[in-house]
Order: structure tokens, then C-alpha cells, then sequence
């Protein structure tokens, strides 16, 4: 007996269609991709009840709980809300499951919670996002980055947020080891150098990593007290247009970064295509109909960036138009022949 | 103002004279009345640019040479400045030898390179001494083209066994070529268990040389050798020339082989 | 002699030293440790208890005070060479045991190996110590086994904190008469200190010259990365390299300064024309531990290494120096046997 189930519905839940006919499976969200081991505990326990046993680990850093039955949806959900509750995630009704799943989990890297490199708590900084923004129905995709490594991948998202510090220099505890400037050129972009024993650095130059800190024997180098960022825009994967995001920001604060991604919302409501397929448009493809200017307008709306914040008005993208040409003719035998 | 009693404090000295040996090594002959050994080095200063250690390579009664290699910041810039007629110096520091530990009996000397300087006082002593027969000087250098002092090579040549070798040299070259050590075997002594030695020059050279002298029957009490270490200070302060509980700018450059031999590094 | 004072009368005896001493102690200083929101232990001024970090073992060591990490020696105009102004004023410097026996070896290095240096006594004769006790040893301290865990007694007074008491073991009248002024309770007071650690080792009495050829060494050539960070933090490391720079592009001034060097850091014992002693780090790791537990004793007749433990804490390889004492101290035995 085949189930009568809303698709659209069971999508926006948090339930993917399977390939197998009355199967599901449940799109757990993980904030930040930190998740607790009780939460763990549960997930295991859905899948071993009413799954195939099997848990897949997204890209985005949620889980994925397959070989569901459509007909025990409604046991999952009761059985999520401890996940949920757990992970803080807002909900519309408690026993009902994930309320949305256009906004996709927010990713985030391990951070200054354990990275040596990490410049501020990205775990944290997700979660706030995450409490900020969901549940949406609008595609969004936001990811965080510890620092400029980018181990989150952030220049694939709408929103990447890099973490940055402005290296703070003490000349009198500089014994000129050069270790900064050394590691600086290894790991980094080599914004250092040295000049008469004590170091200068290259502001325009210098991405932020704290790199310099994090090699400095004396602690001649130390980091901001405040936490900085750097802001990628819309970067994506996909069929039309994949790109890396481009620079909009840099030495952002949190209040300036928080303010402008929920500001998207407001654009992607008044701009979204009223036909689009499955009422689904991506934020990168509708500011390409807008183009920049109109969508800076609306994210920069009621925000003044922090002093020290560097903003881009002119961006942008590159990335491969297979909409245009799904080019690769490479000049070989066939043509020289 | 400039306390007198502090000793980073360089004086000033008057160049009486530049003696040009090859296009990297001149010997400035710098004003100064006061004790001072060979194998002793002086800081000299050059301000903003750093301190160099430099032998002490001659010894007047109111000079003393020093032969400077232009290889660093330092040198360097005494080389492009010096005309300024006078340089920054501090010293003498460190033991130096004792000359007259050697002008009695048997003694050999080797000598590779730069490490001539701080033997120079030595060698000379010897040849001006009672028995310059029983001399003998094994002087290497790289090539023809690098050898130092070489009024004073001649001069050794004629008053004591001066063995002048180069570890290569073009074609035609009329002089001895290979390293100093082969010709340590064969060094004419009467007596090696009583000569005395002196062995100064690149580490390697010197680790050698020593080696064919003991075998030669040299006893080890009997060999003093010079040290190159850092010496950013000369005070036994910035620790950069120790080796073990020795500090090189105090306790040497020279030491007795029995004490070196022990001091690795 | 001694007194217990409330915390708040102990401020008082501060604040009347403060009028005569510079008052040097361990400081937290929030934010700027390595690594992001962590925080750094490090001597600089403080006015009241709650100034000072006596909760924990200062990751920097008091020595800055003395030897500072970058100290200006000579200024240079135009053929005028200026000696630099110091600050010489008469300071109290709050340290533990261990500390206070490092002096020694401060002392030895700049007051006693032949020549007196005037830069160091200049400061060190303004200095008086003050006694930080310990309650309970630090991981990775192992002043027992190296004797220094009672203190020498060219202390003035110590100070113990416990609940909301301060108790002072005095022996300066000068530091008596502040205690008595504000009619402190007078009582026998004996400074804390540790007479157990974790950490132990054993030195033995004579190294031979084959501890050179062991084999101990060679692992150290490839797990230290040369950072010299160990150097840094240690209390009687001294070492300094001399530093000459000028300031404009006409190079008419300048200056000559020391800073403190590290015998793990490549290039320690570079020559001019390129020569280097100790090419590798277990070499230059042998040069470093030898010193410590054997060649200043011959030379002074005490140890160098006062057990601080600061070099293990430190150390981004986890190389442990108390470790490496005792595999010299087996490879010795074993040679013996």
C-alpha cells in the first residue's frame, strides 16, 4: 500500500525523497557541526529503529539518517526532539521535527575551540547565526571559517565568514628571530619583513591569520582583542555557474556580519522569482538578475560597518558558465592533424 | 654621556695604514699603546652596522694589525668607509699566545688561511729567535691568489723551514700545492715528543693536523690551538662562543690541545 | 617574623612600597596568549593583589626584568655615540623559589664570568625579590629534585594568599616597619613550598664526554623544530646577540641593542664567511640540556636548570627537558654498568 504523502511538505521538514519508493531519509541539522554525544546517542537509536542501520555524514556537516519508512515520520520527529532541543534549534512545534530546510545547517570549522589557528570561537558564532536565521524556507547556504585556511570552504557558500586578527607588535619584546617572518612566507603570504632586527608588516598585505602570533617565541606578536572578519559572497556550486565567492568585507566585526546576512532575506523576498521552480531560487542567481548594486543596497541596509571594516561595492564573480558553453575543446591531435 | 667604566664602550683608533693582500683581506694597521698578545682579538665596531671579533695579526709599540676578511655586514662595511681615518674598537680580549713558550727548542707551526693572523706574532717570533732552525712552518692557502702577508713569507723563508703550500693552483705554478697535513709526516724534528706546536686555521684543518702530529709523537700538552667561535660580546656575556664550561673569548681563543681535546662540541 | 594581614591591609603595605619600589610581578594579561582567547602570564607593574597572578606559574619568567628581551645599549648620531638612558628605578620583584635561586645563575653570568656588565648592574642593584610561596607544585615543575624548592634567603618578605588572608614571612626592617605601621598581627610565618612534584629526576654527579656520541639525541633532530621558545621562557637562559640598526635612509642614526638569543634557534653559532657549529637540533638540544644540569656547575658550582619546568610547558613539540635529564642520566648508568 503506497502512502499518501505531500512532497513538498515532507521536503521542508527536513525529509528527503529517496530513490526507493516509500522510503525517507531524516536530514538532521548539526549548528556549527558540534553536536553532543547524547544527540549522537539518539541518531544512532533512529537509525538502528527505524533506518537501515546506517548514518551518512553530510557535506554541510549534518546527518543524514536513510532507509526511513514514509509511514514512521511522525515517530522520527518525536523521537528528533531531543536532538533538537539539545542543539537549540528553533522550532514551530515541539514533536513536529525540523520546521524548514531551505536555510541549510550552518557550517562551521573547528575554530578557536580547538585549531591553534582558529581566531574566534566559530562554533559559537555558527550557533548565533544559526538561532538568527532559522527556520527559513529561503536556499541559504552560510559557513564559517576559523581563519583564512578556509577549511570550512566558506567560498563555496552565500555567506563565508573567515576569521581574522589584526597582529598586535611589541618591538620592545622583539628579540628579531624572524620566525614570524619566516612562517609568515611558509604558511602565509609573506607580509612580513625584517628591518633592522625588528619587523614590519605589510597592512595591505596581511590577510589577518595570526600566523606571526602563533610562531612568536616572546609574544612580541599577540592578536586583536577584537575578533575580525572577512566576508565571501555568493559562492556556489551547481549546473549553471559554479563559482568561488568574492570578497565583500574585510576586518569586519560580528554585529556588521550578523546584520548583513539577515538583511539577504529581505532581498530574496522581494526578488525571488514568483514561478521559480519548486519556489526555489538561489540568492547568487537572483542577484544576477539584479545585479550587485541592488543587492548591496538591501544587505547594507541600516548597517554601519565597524570603523576598522574594509567594504567591496564593486564585486565581481568568475567561475564556470556551463549555461554559456560547457567549453574543454582542448587543442590535441585531432585538431592539429 | 659615555661612562668611562663601560666596557661595551669602543675607543677610537687612528688607520696608520691599509696593507692590501688579496681583494677580500687587507691588514689595518691601527693606533694602539697597550699589552696585547698574539692569538688576542679585538670587537671592532662599526656603529649601526655591528662588532666584528678580529685577531690581532702584528704587534708594534704603538700599533697593532689587524687583518679583516671581507666576509659580513661588518667588514664590509669597513671596506667601503675606512677612509673615515680611524675605527671603532674595543680589546684586546681573550689569552692569546704566549710567545715565548715557543722560541725555545723544537716548534712547528701550522697555519691555514685567515688562521695566519693570529700566528703571525708567533711565526715572527720565531724566526727572530736564537734557533730559527728548529722552526718549522707549514702555511696553506687556497690558491696562489690567497695567500696573506706575503713580505712576511719571504721573510720566514729565509730565517726558518717555511713550508708555503696551496691546496690548488693554476697551471705553471711553481710552488708546493696540497694540504697542509701532508707535509706533517715528514716535518725533519730531532725530537717530536718534545716539540711544541701551534695549530691554527679552519676546523677541519686543525682536527687533521693535530691528528698527524700526535702521530708524528707530538705528546698532546704540547699543541695549543686556536678556537673560532662567535663572539658577539668578548666579555663572556652574550654566550654565543661557549663550549661546555669554556667560554672561548675568555678562557681562550688558545688552548692547550689537553684541554680542547675534551671540549666538544 | 612574620605577619597575617587581610587582603585589604595588605594592599595598604603595597601601596607604601609602591611610593619607594616599582613593584614587578606576575600578570595576567587577558587575550594575549598564542593562541586565540587564551591568555599569557608575564611580569609588568602592579599596585594591589588583585594586580597579581599568584594562581598560577608565570609562562614568562621574571628575567625580562633584568635582561630585558630587546634593551637598547648605544644610540648613534653623527659620529656621537649616546649611551641609553635605563630605567634604574629601585623595584621589588615578586618571584617563587625557583626564581630566586635562577638569580644565581644571572648573576654569575653578568656579574661574575670575569667582567661585571654594567648594563645588568645597573638594574640589578636597584632590585630587591619578594617571595611568592607555593602551596603545591605546578605540572611539570621539579624544583624538589633539583633543591630549589625552598628558596634562598635574599628574600625581604614572602606572601602566601589563602581565603581572604595574606601571610608574610618579613625579613627587612624596612618591610617590618610597613607591616607595623598599620598594626599587622604579628606571628611566625615560614613561606609555603612544594616538597613534592609529579616530576622527577635524577642528574648524575659526573657526565662523561661519550654522553656526546649517545644516540638520546638523534630523535630530537627531527621532533624540535629549532622554535627556541624553551630558551625564552627559561629563568637563566642569558644568552643575547648583539643588534646594530639604523633608523632612516640616510643611515646618520641608529642604534646598538642586545636581544636575547636562543642556542635552538638556527644560526646561534653562525660565523662570518658561513661557518655554524651544531647544525642539527639534537645537537644544539645535548648543548642546551648539558649546560643546564652540568657545564655551568663546573664552572660555578651549581646548577643551572632550577626544576621551573616553563621549558616543557612551552614546547609546541611536547619534548619534555625533565625527560631528557633523566635518559642522560640512564645512558650515564649505562655506560658505568
Amino acid at each position: 500500500m503506497s502512502a499518501d504523502i505531500n512532497v513538498k511538505s515532507l521536503k521542508k521538514n527536513a525529509f528527503r525523497v529517496s530513490k526507493h519508493r516509500g522510503e525517507t531519509a531524516s536530514r538532521v541539522r548539526i549548528p556549527g557541526g558540534l553536536i553532543n554525544a547524547k544527540s549522537m546517542v539518539r541518531i544512532t537509536e533512529i537509525a538502528e529503529k527505524y533506518g537501515n542501520g546506517s548514518i551518512f555524514i553530510t557535506n554541510r556537516q549534518g546527518v543524514e539518517i536513510p532507509g526511513i519508512s514514509l509511514e514512521d515520520i511522525d515517530a522520527v520527529n518525536k523521537e528528533l526532539q531531543l536532538c533538537i532541543d539539545e542543539a537549540h534549534i528553533n522550532q514551530e512545534e515541539r514533536d513536529k521535527g525540523f520546521p524548514a530546510s531551505g536555510t541549510r545547517n550552518v557550517v562551521a570549522c573547528p575554530g578557536a575551540r580547538l585549531c591553534p589557528f582558529g581566531c574566534y570561537d566559530t562554533t559559537a558564532f555558527a550557533q548565533k547565526m544559526e538561532d538568527q536565521i532559522f527556520p527559513n524556507n529561503r536556499h541559504f547556504k552560510v559557513a564559517f571559517t576559523g581563519c583564512s585556511n578556509d577549511c570550512a570552504k566558506v567560498r563555496m557558500d552565500d555567506f563565508g565568514i573567515m576569521g581574522m586578527t589584526e597582529p598586535q607588535y611589541d618591538p620592545d619584546r622583539c628579540i628579531g628571530c624572524g620566525q614570524c617572518v619566516d612562517y609568515c612566507k611558509i604558511r602565509s603570504v609573506g607580509a612580513l619583513k625584517m628591518v633592522g632586527g625588528k619587523v614590519i608588516r605589510d597592512t595591505d598585505k596581511c590577510i589577518g591569520c595570526g600566523v606571526c602570533v602563533t610562531y612568536c617565541p616572546t609574544r612580541a606578536w599577540t592578536r586583536s582583542k577584537e575578533h575580525y572578519f572577512r566576508v565571501t559572497l555568493l559562492g556556489r556550486t551547481g549546473k549553471k555557474n559554479p563559482r568561488l565567492a568574492e570578497d565583500f568585507m574585510k576586518w569586519a566585526d560580528e554585529e556588521t556580519v550578523m546584520k548583513i546576512v539577515k538583511n539577504a532575506y529581505a532581498f530574496v523576498e522581494e526578488y525571488i522569482d514568483p514561478n521559480a521552480y519548486e519556489s526555489k531560487e538561489h540568492v547568487g542567481y537572483i542577484v544576477d538578475r539584479t545585479g550587485f548594486d541592488e543587492f548591496y543596497k538591501w544587505i547594507m541596509k541600516d548597517v554601519t560597518p565597524n570603523e576598522k571594516c574594509e567594504v567591496n561595492n564593486r564585486l565581481y564573480w568568475g567561475g564556470k558558465h556551463y549555461d554559456v558553453s560547457n567549453n574543454i575543446k582542448p587543442v590535441g591531435v585531432n585538431d592539429i592533424r | 654621556m659615555m661612562s668611562q667604566e663601560n666596557i661595551y664602550v669602543p675607543f677610537k683608533s687612528e688607520i696608520l695604514d691599509v696593507i692590501k693582500h688579496t681583494a677580500k683581506e687587507y691588514t689595518f694597521r691601527m693606533k694602539f699603546e697597550g699589552e696585547c698578545r698574539p692569538g688576542q682579538f679585538f670587537e671592532v665596531s662599526v656603529p649601526k652596522f655591528g662588532e666584528a671579533p678580529i685577531s690581532i695579526s702584528g704587534i708594534g709599540d704603538d700599533f697593532v694589525d689587524l687583518t679583516i676578511r671581507r666576509v659580513g655586514t661588518v667588514t664590509n662595511e669597513v671596506f667601503e668607509h675606512y677612509k673615515g681615518q680611524y675605527l671603532l674598537m674595543r680589546g684586546p680580549y681573550g689569552n692569546g699566545f704566549d710567545t715565548g713558550l715557543f722560541t725555545d727548542g723544537e716548534t712547528v707551526v701550522v697555519a691555514g688561511g685567515t688562521g695566519v693572523s693570529p700566528v703571525r706574532g708567533v711565526i715572527s717570533a720565531l724566526a727572530d729567535s736564537d734557533t730559527p732552525e728548529d722552526k718549522h712552518v707549514i702555511v696553506g692557502f687556497k690558491s696562489p691568489d690567497d695567500m696573506l702577508f706575503r713580505a712576511d713569507l719571504k721573510d720566514w723563508d729565509a730565517k726558518l723551514d717555511l713550508i708555503l703550500t696551496v691546496d690548488g693552483a693554476p697551471e705553471g705554478y711553481s710552488g708546493k700545492v696540497g694540504l697542509v697535513t701532508k707535509y706533517i709526516p715528514d716535518l725533519p724534528l730531532k725530537d717530536a715528543g718534545s716539540a711544541k706546536a701551534v695549530v691554527v686555521g679552519p676546523p677541519p684543518m686543525m682536527r687533521f693536523s693535530v691528528k698527524g702530529l700526535l702521530e708524528k709523537g707530538f705528546k698532546e700538552e704540547n699543541i695549543w690551538v686556536s678556537q673560532e667561535r662567535r663572539m658577539c660580546c668578548g666579555l663572556g656575556k652574550c654566550g654565543h662562543c661557549r663550549i661546555g664550561d669554556k667560554y672561548v673569548c675568555l678562557d681562550g681563543p688558545v688552548f692547550n690541545y689537553s684541554v680542547s681535546k675534551d671540549m666538544l662540541d | 617574623m612574620g605577619y597575617v594581614v587581610s587582603k585589604e591591609a595588605f594592599d595598604q603595605v603595597l601601596q607604601k612600597l609602591g611610593e619607594k619600589y616599582r613593584l614587578y610581578a606576575p600578570v595576567r594579561k587577558v587575550g594575549e596568549g598564542r593562541f586565540t582567547d587564551t591568555d599569557v602570564v608575564r611580569y609588568d607593574f602592579v599596585n594591589r593583589l588583585e594586580d597579581m597572578e599568584l594562581d598560577a606559574k608565570s609562562d614568562y619568567a621574571f628575567k625580562e626584568i633584568l635582561t630585558p628581551l630587546s634593551q637598547t645599549l648605544f644610540f648613534f648620531t653623527e659620529g656621537e655615540t649616546k649611551e641609553a638612558d635605563m630605567d634604574i628605578s629601585d623595584a621589588i620583584v615578586f618571584l617563587r623559589a625557583c626564581d630566586l635561586h635562577a638569580v644565581k645563575s644571572l648573576d654569575d653570568i653578568y656579574l661574575r664570568n670575569r667582567f661585571e656588565d654594567p648594563f645588568y648592574k645597573k638594574i640589578r642593584e636597584h632590585i630587591k625579590f619578594a617571595l611568592i610561596g607555593c602551596a603545591s607544585s605546578f605540572e611539570n615543575c621539579f624544583c624538589v629534585d633539583m633543591g630549589t624548592n625552598v628558596a634562598p634567603d635574599d628574600y625581604i618578605f614572602s606572601i602566601d594568599a589563602a581565603g581572604d588572608q595574606v601571610k608574610s614571612a618579613v625579613c627587612s626592617d624596612e618591610v617590618a616597619e610597613i607591616f607595623e605601621s598599620i598594626s599587622a598581627k604579628k606571628e611566625d610565618v615560614t613561606p609555603a613550598h612544594v616538597t613534592e612534584n609529579p616530576v622527577h629526576v635524577e642528574i648524575p654527579d659526573q657526565i662523561p664526554n661519550s654522553i656526546f656520541k649517545s644516540d638520546i639525541w638523534d630523535e630530537y633532530s627531527s621532533r624540535c623544530i629549532g622554535c627556541g621558545r624553551c630558551n625564552i621562557v627559561c629563568p637563566t637562559c642569558t644568552c643575547f646577540t648583539m643588534q646594530d640598526t639604523f633608523y632612516s635612509e640616510n643611515g646618520k642614526v641608529g642604534e646598538r641593542r642586545r636581544v636575547a638569543a636562543s642556542c635552538m634557534i638556527n644560526g646561534y653559532t653562525n660565523v662570518a664567511g658561513g661557518g655554524q657549529y651544531r647544525k642539527s637540533q639534537g645537537e644544539r638540544m645535548r648543548f642546551k640540556v648539558l649546560h643546564k644540569i652540568s657545564d655551568h656547575k663546573k664552572r660555578f658550582g651549581h646548577n643551572m636548570c632550577v626544576g621551573c619546568g616553563r621549558c616543557d610547558d612551552v614546547c609546541p613539540e611536547y619534548i619534555k627537558f625533565s625527560n631528557i635529564i633523566n635518559k642522560v642520566d640512564n645512558a650515564v648508568e649505562e655506560e658505568g654498568r
